[in-house]
């Protein structure tokens, strides 16, 4: 929770720095640090207004649910060698299917607070999530691939000569486009464009319960970023004078950094678009990807690091 | 660990439930539900199966595996079939819709 | 035997929320139900050793199944309120003696030869890594077959649905 609060300060500063502001700086503390807790302090006093004839039990059981499902995965995620929370065998495919479970329960969500346009935009938002989810699986694919297993402690166990962005550049790239499309970050913005749909599927959420979405949305961000780290950064190995974790949470960092910047640089994406390109251009490159890991393992290039 | 009959008798009672649901349920889509429920017995008697075996088979969790994949492609096609009886009938009533025409 | 708490648990979750999804007068509760009973059921394949499946039956049917019933209840809303849908008279009655003599029996059935099935299980045995070589070279000519026929359900879908013009 403390990184998520952080995250949400770094995020506006760092836009703030290339839109040329400054950004949040009156909250006191150094640099106006400490701009998430009044933020926080702020939604929960506000009042929680729930739509009329809106369904109040789902309405306010699933932003729980949700903060629940984004939190889980972090159990499986090793921040350094013996530093994970329950070590599974399919480590990878259970953050895949927690992944899964986002975009019904944003449709549970959106139908839920009964009125037309968080509806809409819940829709455009599954479509979105469920389309990018496939080129994301087939570029883990050639991750495990070059691993040989699914453990995500094996994973990045199996990159201490060479982190696997070198010889899986091309699944990175879609992972990492993907993965912002997962997220709902810009350019792949549209269910949560102002000009547009107000604010895409959660409209209607005020106060606390708005407050309890924003953390399940950055905590997904930080998720994704700590996989993009161990899957393809080579998770905690580094040059020894710092500890494993520091080492896994600067790399997160970083990754964290770069799908945050591509928010004020570029344009929006229009919807139909953005579904055309994940389904085919994006699944296409995917397979490219695996197509060049299998190339590159059969022919036993790979044997100089090990792999 | 619970014997493998405990894992059966709630197998069956799924089982049950299932066919409760397929033969008094009017709304097509809760038939659907029924389907599932079955569906997802059958594929626990599976599992629970092969793991009680000895010497352990994998084709327990194989059979398993297409079974997910056939249940799903099912229940797709089933679902695209309710939504179109649906525009030729407005209803999903499956009393109502008795006619083998339109 | 001391009852295993944790299978009591699923067992209770699973059951009940099976039972809620066919009686819950809304069907997207009744959905969210089935949900609920398929993660229990994907716990049980937790307690029984096999986590890829676990993940598999999440991500397959609680990921995309309880998606699509939830888009076509969403797409065959009726003007009216949904009725209470279940039967007058005698067909409620008759439906659960069949349900229930059929799972009876086959409990019965279980029960009875429950001695001659081993109590015990080995030792856990399957690894993930024993789950592909087999899809992948004794299973082979199913898989492919798997393949052409999800590509022919999801073809047949999208033709299904496609609204004329």
């Amino acid at each position: 929770m403390i990184v998520v609060m952080f995250l949400t300060w770094y995020e506006r500063k760092l836009l703030a720095r290339i839109q040329l502001r400054i950004g949040p700086l009156y909250a006191g503390g150094p640099g106006g640090i400490l701009q998430p807790i009044a933020d926080g302090v702020k939604l929960i006093f506000k009042e929680v207004m729930i739509p009329y004839k809106a369904d109040k039990p789902l309405f306010l059981s699933i932003p729980v649910a949700l903060v629940f499902l984004g939190a889980l995965p972090f159990a499986v995620i090793p921040f350094g060698q013996h530093w994970v929370i329950a070590n599974l065998d399919v480590g990878l495919v259970f953050v895949f299917a927690m992944t899964s479970l986002f975009p019904s329960m944003i449709l549970i969500f959106a139908w839920a607070s009964n009125s037309k346009y968080p509806f809409l935009g819940g829709l455009r938002s599954l479509f979105q999530q469920v389309a990018y989810e496939i080129p994301m699986w087939i570029s883990a694919l050639s991750v495990v691939m070059l691993a040989g297993s699914l453990d995500l402690v094996n994973i990045v166990n199996a990159q201490q000569k060479m982190w696997f962005i070198v010889p899986g550049f091309l699944s990175f790239i879609v992972f990492f486009i993907a993965t912002m499309a997962e997220l709902e970050r810009l350019p792949f913005d549209l269910p949560e464009a102002e000009p547009e749909l107000v604010a895409g599927w959660f409209t209607e959420s005020s106060g606390a319960v708005f407050m309890v979405i924003f953390l399940a949305l950055y905590m997904k961000l930080y998720l994704m970023s700590s996989l993009i780290t161990a899957l393809f950064l080579g998770g905690w190995w580094g040059p020894a004078f710092l500890p494993q974790p520091v080492w896994f949470i600067l790399k997160t960092l970083v990754v964290a950094t770069f799908i945050i910047i591509p928010r004020g640089v570029y344009a929006r994406l229009r919807v139909d678009l953005l579904i055309k390109i994940g389904w085919t251009r994006l699944l296409v490159v995917a397979l490219a990807g695996i197509f060049v890991t299998i190339v590159l393992l059969s022919t036993g290039v790979l044997s100089v690091w090990g792999l | 660990m619970p014997t493998l009959v405990s894992y059966l008798i709630v197998s069956a009672a799924l089982l049950g439930i299932g066919i409760y649901g397929l033969t008094v349920k009017r709304n097509a889509i809760r038939l659907l539900f029924s389907i599932e429920l079955i569906v997802n017995a059958a594929n626990l008697n599976f599992v629970a199966f092969t793991r009680f075996m000895n010497p352990p088979q994998v084709s327990g969790q194989v059979i398993v595996f297409y079974s997910i994949a056939a249940a799903a492609m099912e229940a797709a096609v089933g679902l695209a079939l309710i939504l179109v009886a649906f525009r030729l009938n407005s209803t999903i009533d499956v009393r109502k819709l008795n006619k083998l025409k339109g | 035997m001391a009852p295993d708490i944790t299978f009591i648990v699923l067992t209770t979750i699973t059951l009940l929320a099976a039972i809620m999804a066919l009686q819950a007068k809304e069907l997207i509760y009744g959905a969210i139900s089935l949900a609920i009973s398929f993660i229990g059921i994907a716990g049980f394949f937790v307690s029984l050793d096999a986590p890829y499946l676990a993940m598999l039956q999440i991500a397959v049917y609680v990921g995309a199944v309880v998606v699509l019933i939830l888009f076509t209840i969403m797409l065959v809303r009726r003007d009216e309120a949904d009725k209470v849908e279940h039967a007058e008279g005698g067909e409620g009655a008759a439906g659960l003696w069949i349900a229930g003599l059929l799972a009876v029996s086959i409990a019965g059935v279980a029960a009875l030869a429950g001695p001659s099935l081993p109590t015990s299980p080995p030792p856990a045995n399957l690894p993930v890594s024993q789950l592909g070589p087999v899809l992948a070279g004794s299973y082979s000519v199913p898989l492919l077959i798997l393949a052409l026929l999800l590509s022919a359900a999801l073809l047949g879908a999208l033709v299904l649905a496609k609204v004329e013009r």
